[in-house]
């Protein structure tokens, strides 16, 4: 085993560099920006889930105090849709198409006011008059339409069919996970302005390229001309990956009442217009020998989706990878409700897991085989679809060292035999593969004459800690302090860049920037090709290292200069140079890894009461190589108390005639607080990723996953109630 | 129907003309451009906007700006001492208590109102004492560890955590 | 929805007649019900808001058997409060149980008690069907999303739920209400204070328009009773109950000489359960009395289907703090 911790400053737990600003209340997030004559705009949401608009009378409001706009489907220009999504696929719909309801928070109006009260007061004048139709509820509504496999997904390896049919153990169940809403805590904000046709939005957003093309496809004009800066964002959770209609409509009020306009979403806003985690329902069959070896896996996903919208849903996506089992079929399908289209939430495919590592638990009852010792029976040495290697895989040392760290010997294999005063203790755990791709991205990185360094990228730091790690890579490319080292990073203008999603973000930059740094002392060595005065003339990228804000020779550090000396004596102030990754899977002779994880969780019931609490969870994770180790451990912890949310807390709740969103505030719909926080172990091991040019692989979402398996699964151990929907909250309990 | 208000806000006094519907958080933001009092539920509820009122910890989403008239309120950018980071400052970098840093100001307020009442708090009090204050991204771990990190650097150094 | 007048009248009766002539006006204290339901839900519109936290009703003062909370006391300041912590220790833990310290900080024991309830179709103006709001229109939460909504005193007109905590205890202890209006002051038991949906689910307590509450009092509990307040709820704390119970014991050589006794979570009106305390009173105190009472005290609820486990769970609810309170093992 290696533990994967420093090498140089790589790995160094380094306090994050954009502390100071978020301790003191000077970053500045998309809703803290103003500018002289901004004024406010306020939606207003239909009330109704299916159904037309009869029509608006909208004469109070626009007469209201301070009232610049009513903007509604009657008034407003026709807009185009947005550019189909690289990962996501289609942009949401453009609003105020027409007169049609799909879903009750639709937006229907946007009014825009001198003052936020003003706006917020005429608002409530606008009145509507519905042509309301029964609109389609309900993940088992036999009248909501079914897509199948719609995003081609699906997967087949042997005949599940056949080997379920012959298989000495088979399981059959179901499992249904609530809706859940991503709630990051900063309330989305736009603030848009037009410079003539120039267009700059301050929005809240993870993906500022994407945000770009599509509002310069909206209003068709070039991408050059708009502008979209995130330097800061309040959480994203996936919420922040599309471009959704409230960013469109501020951006359409700001071009018709001309001055620069600011929205910022209402927290019940924050559940019907940014996705949300979609209501999922699952099949699962295993069939298996009676030693514990899996023969055949069936796993049918059904998830929500909006009335028209589309999303990338994939319950099933890790099913094929997770074990070496022969006969795996996969399917998908969607059934379209009048709801608010969902999203990707934090670990999208996380469901999936839940369902496959609770199956195996109860497969490991029914065998009577420790459900560790019945994981490692399956477990998947080479990438079972394709056959080929892993380019890396930790997941054995994930099972040993999260065991050992837990006390997983400690467990008595009887159900409720584990006791602490009147509380039944219960041990559970599950094993995570998950996804998580690197994308193209582009980065540019120069040295300025005082010997700093400054990378620049439209990525985006979500709280992640894109800042910090990007300073701490490129310091050690480039031989600098971080101190050194200045990001820029949230800005549209800048060099393209993938989200802050799919896990995807740290390694993709950070594989960008070290082809950066290469690049960029290769332009060095250009400049010196004829400089006779250098003591690097003539050298190649391969003779060089840079240490110490110079660049010397590998065989020999004396030889070299500093990069200052060099820019000063050819009077230039800075070289920059572009750096890229475009990776591709094909031909690389591996199968290009996700993480990989153990969770274990112990958890406390009071029975009587029906009242569960974690008490503590211990996760062993395997990410390649790990950037900043504070960093890195602060994403799993907070992606596992996510994962609690998920698994005993969180619901977005549809109520059942309206469509309406029953519990949309902070007051009912539940995140876990402070006191819901057990004691959170986190252990990473492994080694640097082969596929990966900085050898990391994604950590941002891998955290949530198995956390409700885990504690499902040690529910069960405690009480002997096996819960296959989620929450599990207390009625489950009683 | 206006009304002039008059007050303190991080020691120094302002005299601004607001209407009655005003509220505090906004008063904060918009009028005096003191953007680090975050607002994320607009309903009680998340804690973004704590603040210091009169030497206690309030919600500025649930008071209106006239109410404060002739009060002492006290922002996350009030925290600091000439430039120098307030021990609970430190400690939410030191110990990594943020990440996407929104909810963090409300934090560092409702931290400073529990260390006044109790210098040395159990992390089950620090628990209980911030109850109020939601955060998504750090899992609160974190901010536990920079709570008890600020009590002791203010138990050794007792200067440099003096509230006001 | 138009601009509101504010004033800060400089005396308790020039707040009473302002806000008693003035059919439009309110009161404001702590403001954590009433700043919600009038800027953010937009459900309550008033024409004035009269400030009332700098008049003098605030502090605590001490008799031979009851303690004198003036109604601008903070929940904050009562908690802290040495003879609440002595005396009257599930009122502590009440008020700690019942809100975070910021909120804590800012409301008032009157408020308090004036709580409007959470419920989502209330505080909701896009829903048509509220007759707590809009009087006739009907419930919404009934064929609705319920889960944090009354099952005792609840009709099909209106399950809203009273969610204090503060108050459970309090009538529990058959703490008084003072009520100051334009012609003259008057005392009302908080177990009377409140009063049930019925066909007006609008018309929550017996206060007249303009009346104030000045103060409250509240009763000791004898220096040698115990007591207690368990407060069930999905996330560890933050949260409104799902159900609570306040218990205050008298146990003399094992029989219960006197029972106090009141459920929170489950009623439109904090609960007090007398005929529970009926059965206790004289009781042993065994579990068996312990299940007796819970039975008692549930008897006849009104459900929806996400209601329905609340039966179980108050009932059991009781017994646990009547177990803690007594030191019986389950």
């Amino acid at each position: 085993m290696t533990v994967v911790t420093a090498n140089k400053l790589l790995g160094d737990p380094v306090d994050r560099v954009d502390g100071p600003l978020k301790v003191t209340g000077a970053a500045p997030y998309p809703s803290d920006v103003t500018y002289p004559g901004l004024v406010h705009a306020v939606l207003v949401q239909s009330t109704i889930a299916a159904g037309t608009i009869r029509s608006i009378d909208a004469a109070d409001a626009e007469a209201a105090p301070g009232v610049l706009a009513v903007i509604t489907h009657e008034n407003a220009p026709a807009l185009a849709e947005g550019p189909m999504t690289p990962l996501l696929g289609p942009a949401p719909p453009s609003p105020l198409k027409d007169n049609r309801i799909l879903h009750h928070g639709q937006h229907v109006a946007i009014v825009v006011a001198e003052t936020l009260e003003q706006a917020t007061a005429a608002a409530r004048l606008v009145r509507i008059d519905y042509e309301e139709t029964a609109p389609v509820l309900g993940i088992d509504n036999p009248e909501a339409a079914v897509l199948r496999n719609p995003w081609g997904l699906e997967t087949q390896r042997g005949d599940a069919a056949a080997a379920l049919a012959s298989a000495e153990v088979v399981y059959d169940e179901t499992f249904a996970i609530a809706a859940g809403t991503n709630n990051p805590l900063g309330l989305f904000a736009t603030v848009a302005r037009w410079e003539g046709d120039r267009l700059i939005v301050h929005e809240s957003t993870q993906w500022p390229t994407m945000a770009r093309q599509t509002l310069a496809t909206v209003f068709n004009v070039p991408e050059n001309d708009v502008q979209v800066l995130v330097p800061y964002l309040g959480g994203g959770f996936g919420a922040g990956l599309r471009t959704w209609p409230h960013a469109i409509l501020t951006a359409l009020a700001a071009r018709l009442v001309d001055r620069p306009v600011k929205l910022v979403l209402t927290r019940p806003q924050m559940f019907t217009s940014v996705g949300h985690r979609a209501e999922t329902t699952q099949r699962l069959r295993l069939g298996a020998t009676r030693a514990g070896r899996l023969v055949a896996i069936d796993h049918v996903g059904t998830s929500t989706l909006g009335a028209e919208a589309a999303n990338m849903e994939f319950i099933s996506i890790e099913t094929g990878a997770a074990y070496a089992c022969p006969n795996v079929a996969t399917h998908d399908r969607q059934v379209r409700l009048n709801i608010p289209s969902p999203g990707w939430m934090r670990g999208p495919g996380s469901e999936g897991n839940f369902a496959i590592e609770s199956a195996l638990d109860e497969l490991s009852y029914t065998l009577g085989i420790d459900p560790l010792e019945l994981r490692l029976r399956n477990y998947a040495e080479v990438h079972p679809q394709s056959g080929l290697p892993w380019s890396s895989k930790a997941l054995r040392e994930c099972y040993r060292v999260g065991a050992e760290r837990f006390g997983w010997t400690r467990r008595t294999p009887e159900i409720g035999s584990m006791r602490e005063g009147n509380w039944l203790v219960g041990y559970g755990m599950a094993g995570v593969t998950f996804g998580g791709a690197q994308l193209p991205c582009q980065v540019r990185v120069s040295i300025r004459r005082d010997g700093s360094a400054h990378v620049r990228s439209a990525a985006t730091d979500i709280g992640t800690g894109t800042y910090t790690v990007a300073t701490q890579l490129a310091a050690e490319l480039l031989g600098l302090d971080i101190g050194q080292v200045r990001v820029e990073i949230g800005d549209s203008d800048l060099a393209p860049a993938p989200p802050s999603g799919g896990s995807s973000l740290a390694t993709s930059l950070g594989g960008a920037i070290r082809d950066a740094a290469g690049n960029l002392l290769r332009a060095f060595l250009n400049v010196l090709a004829e400089d006779h005065r250098s003591p690097l003339q003539g050298r190649r990228r391969d003779d060089v290292t840079a240490a110490d804000g110079r660049i010397h020779l590998v065989d020999d550090p004396s030889v070299g200069e500093t990069y200052s000396d060099i820019l000063a004596r050819h009077e230039l102030d800075e070289l920059a140079a572009d750096g890229e990754i475009n990776p591709q899977a094909d031909g690389a002779g591996m199968a290009p890894s996700g993480p990989f994880a153990a969770r274990f969780a112990e958890v406390r019931i009071d029975a009587e009461l029906g009242l569960l609490r974690v008490a503590r969870i211990v996760s062993a994770v395997d990410a390649g190589r790990i950037l900043n180790e504070k960093l890195a451990r602060s994403q799993i912890i907070g992606a596992t108390v996510m994962g609690i949310g998920m698994t005993m807390l969180e619901e977005t709740i549809f109520d059942p005639g309206s469509g309406r969103i029953a519990n949309a505030t902070f007051g009912d719909y539940l995140i876990p607080v402070n006191a819901d926080v057990p004691d959170l172990d986190v252990v990473f091991v492994g080694e640097p990723d082969r596929f990966s040019p900085i050898g990391s692989k994604g950590l941002g979402e891998v955290g949530i996953v198995g956390v409700s398996a885990a504690i499902a699964n040690a529910v069960y151990h405690a009480t002997g109630r096996r819960i296959r929907s989620l929450p599990i909250t207390i009625d489950q309990l009683l | 129907m206006t009304r002039i208000i008059t007050l303190r806000v991080n020691g120094k006094s302002y005299e601004n003309e607001v209407s009655p519907r005003l509220l505090l958080v906004h008063y904060l933001r918009d009028v005096l451009g003191l953007t680090g009092t975050h607002i994320a539920c607009d309903t009680s509820q998340c804690g973004a906007c704590t603040v210091m009122f009169n030497g206690e910890s309030v919600k500025s989403c649930t008071m209106l700006a006239v109410q404060a008239d002739g009060g002492e309120v006290k922002t996350v950018e009030g925290l600091a001492t000439n430039g120098k980071l307030h021990p609970l400052q430190q400690g939410f970098w030191e110990k990594h208590g943020l990440q996407c840093g929104f909810c963090t100001p409300g934090m560092l307020m409702s931290s400073l109102n529990l260390l006044q009442r109790n210098p040395d708090p159990t992390p089950d009090e620090i628990r209980h004492a911030l109850e109020g204050n939601l955060c998504r991204c750090t899992g609160y771990q974190n901010i536990v560890a920079a709570v008890q990190w600020a009590a002791q650097e203010m138990k050794a150094k007792p200067a440099a955590g003096v509230a006001e | 929805m138009n601009a509101f007048e504010y004033v800060r009248p400089d005396d308790v009766a020039g707040a009473v007649t302002m806000v008693s002539r003035d059919p439009h006006a309110s009161y404001l204290a702590g403001g954590t019900t009433l700043l919600d339901l009038v800027l953010k839900d937009g459900v309550v519109e008033l024409g004035r808001v009269v400030d009332i936290t700098r008049l003098p009703l605030r502090g605590i003062s001490r008799g031979d058997d009851t303690l004198r909370v003036g109604a601008l006391t903070t929940m904050e300041e009562l908690a802290a409060d040495p003879t609440v912590t002595e005396r009257l220790p599930f009122v502590r833990e009440a008020l700690l149980l019942g809100a975070s310290p910021q909120l804590r900080n800012m409301a008032t024991v009157g408020g308090n008690i004036l709580q409007r309830t959470r419920c989502r179709y209330f505080r909701d103006p896009t829903v048509a069907a509220c007759n707590k709001r809009a009087p006739g229109s009907g419930c919404a939460a009934v064929t609705g999303v319920a889960r944090m909504h009354a099952i005792l005193g609840a009709r099909a007109a209106c399950i809203a739920l009273h969610a204090s905590d503060l108050c459970v205890p309090l009538v529990a202890l058959d703490a008084v209400v003072h009520i100051q209006g334009v012609g003259g002051k008057r005392s009302v038991p908080l177990t009377e204070f409140y009063v049930l949906p019925g066909d007006r689910p609008d018309i929550e307590n017996v206060l007249q328009h303009g009346e104030l509450i000045t103060e409250v009092e509240v009763p000791l509990l004898p220096v040698n009773a115990r007591s207690g307040y368990l407060k069930v709820r999905d996330r560890a704390s933050y949260e409104f109950a799902l159900t609570s119970a306040a218990a205050a014991l008298l146990i003399e050589d094992g029989t219960i000489a006197r029972a106090r006794l009141a459920l929170g979570g489950v009623g439109t009106i904090p609960r007090r359960a007398r005929e529970a305390e009926e059965l206790l009173n004289g009781a042993p105190a065994v579990n068996q009395t312990f299940r007796a009472a819970a039975e008692v005290a549930l008897r006849d609820p009104f459900t929806v289907s996400g209601t329905a486990f609340k039966v179980e769970l108050a009932k059991r609810t009781i017994v646990r703090i009547l177990q803690t309170v007594s030191g019986v093992q389950s």
